[in-house]
């Protein structure tokens, strides 16, 4: 099962990355534990420094910017 | 102080994700009307930047110059219609999403009816990239009057 981690503080561009990243989970039909990280400590603790941030069983995939579920779908199939 | 992460939602100059310019129908329908309030919405939320339809269609060249400088044009239709895209044909700018509202299970009416949830309907699909197109391309030229999706950057002159 992959693991999928949210980093953001829960604003609107968060919320919308955490809202794509159910979409591409469902739109996939894959089983993924999907884990919403928005505790400051613990984003700085995977070195992240821009949000919101996708990371994909501990590879940094994206941040600093919402990813469409295109691209997260892309990321999951592990094209990038 | 350690240093603290930074949010994409408090970025005003848009250089952590792509340039986005948006083009909304803005029909006289519901669903043109819902293109132009989704627009505004998204530019409100940092998507990228509104601009004017109509501009486009007349080749203003501030319009036509955003659109090219853009990472990504993404255009709102109301309708099969497809009024906006075949303006940004005219124009030789191919998008690199294009949603239409009618297939996101809104009506087309003869009313002017909406709800700020049919709004939250076409926004979300531009967030999700439900209209994502093979095309990601780069497009066409020059200034105009307000409108010209810069984000009002440019002051009004282009």
């Amino acid at each position: 099962m992959v693991t999928i981690e949210v980093l953001g503080t829960g604003c609107a561009n968060c919320k919308r990355q955490m809202s794509n990243v159910e979409a591409a989970v469902k739109q996939l039909g894959i089983t993924a534990e999907i884990v919403k990280v928005d505790d400051m400590a613990q984003i700085l603790e995977r070195g992240v420094m821009m949000l919101p941030a996708i990371i994909i069983d501990g590879d940094l995939k994206i941040s600093g910017r919402v990813a469409d579920v295109p691209e997260i779908k892309k990321f999951l199939a592990g094209g990038a | 102080m350690a240093q603290q992460p930074t949010c994409s939602c408090s970025n005003t100059t848009g250089t952590a994700g792509p340039t986005r310019i948006i083009f909304p129908c803005a029909g006289q329908a519901n669903t043109g009307q819902l293109t132009n309030l989704a627009a505004i919405q998204l530019t409100e939320e940092g998507y990228g930047n509104i601009a004017c339809v109509a501009l486009l269609a007349i080749g203003a060249e501030g319009v036509l110059a955003n659109a090219k400088k853009a990472d990504e044009v993404i255009i709102l239709d109301g309708c099969p219609m497809l009024c906006a895209k075949k303006i940004a044909a005219e124009q030789g700018i191919i998008p690199g999403q294009h949603i239409i509202v009618t297939e996101l299970g809104i009506v087309k009416a003869g009313s002017r009816d909406y709800t700020d949830a049919d709004i939250e309907t076409v926004v979300s699909a531009a967030w999700e990239g439900a209209g994502r197109t093979e095309n990601q391309g780069k497009n066409g030229k020059k200034p105009g009057q307000g409108g010209c999706g810069c984000g009002d950057r440019c002051g009004g002159k282009c």
